[in-house]
């Protein structure tokens, strides 16, 4: 398994903790009346957290493991394309975590969150570049 | 290869409207940009993740002993066609605000594409090697 899948699946175990430990948070705050749960957590951070943080990184990791060689000297395409994708959808999202929050209390996010939403984007951009060429018969 | 290719477009376009539902949560946008949230979460649910996981498992169940190794490849088309057709169908007639009939068209044919799949993939669920 090559480091960058090693980053990318752990990472992806990591945001599935607290990705669950956001939904036992959420549910809790709100079924116990407690005043700002859904904006501390709010339900769009915690569907990211699952989807983006755990399912994607999972995806994004095991494919530029297993998928079929781009060439013999470069097996796996590009290594930077790959840890753009990895740094890209992880930083985004961790500015996500932190703005969004911050955003919907009414505070001042809007660089976190344009800095997310840019950095989101590069890092999926980034997968499908380095894996189209893959994509091919063995 | 199709179908990953496809999910692949989709997570593409997906992202790009995340990025913009994301960013019109931090500076003032047009409100049209709103609307995508439906085609962003069928493009990048179905499209994407369920599509991806569909040509994957296309790819690496047990192949035939015989040609062609992974079975007609009539219903793998259908699967193709119509779970995209619903998607656009779903995701686009929800943003634009079509007739409610529009998104529940969509979601048959999602349903139909899924059905085309699992009946192609079913008879390759077994030891490798049979």
């Amino acid at each position: 398994m090559p480091p960058i899948t090693r980053w990318f699946v752990r990472s992806a175990l990591l945001w599935f903790l607290l990705a669950l430990s956001t939904g036992v948070l959420l549910a809790g705050g709100v079924s116990a009346d407690i005043p700002g749960t859904d904006w501390i957590f709010p339900y769009p951070t915690y569907l990211h957290l699952l989807t983006v943080g755990w399912l994607t990184n999972l995806i994004f990791g095991v494919a530029f493991w297993m998928f079929p060689r781009y060439s013999a000297e470069h097996p796996r395409g590009s290594e930077t394309l790959g840890w753009l994708a990895y740094a890209g959808l992880n930083a985004g999202l961790l500015l996500r975590l932190v703005g969004e929050p911050i955003q919907m209390s009414g505070g001042h996010a809007r660089a976190w969150l344009l800095l997310s939403a840019g950095f989101q984007l590069l890092g999926a951009w980034a997968f499908v570049l380095n894996t189209w060429p893959r994509v091919k018969v063995k | 290869m199709l179908l990953v290719r496809t999910a692949l477009c989709w997570l593409a376009a997906g992202a790009a409207m995340g990025a913009l539902l994301l960013g019109a949560k931090a500076v003032p946008m047009p409100v049209g940009v709103f609307r995508l949230f439906a085609l962003h979460a069928e493009a990048l649910l179905i499209g994407w993740m369920v599509q991806f996981a569909m040509g994957v498992a296309w790819w690496i169940l047990p192949k035939y002993p015989r040609l062609p190794e992974r079975g007609p490849a009539g219903p793998i088309w259908a699967a193709w066609l119509l779970l995209n057709a619903g998607v656009l169908l779903a995701g686009i007639g929800r943003s634009l605000g079509a007739p409610e009939a529009t998104v529940v068209a969509g979601r048959i044919a999602e349903l139909l594409g899924a059905t085309a799949f699992a009946a192609a993939a079913w008879p390759r669920v077994k030891a490798f090697g049979r």
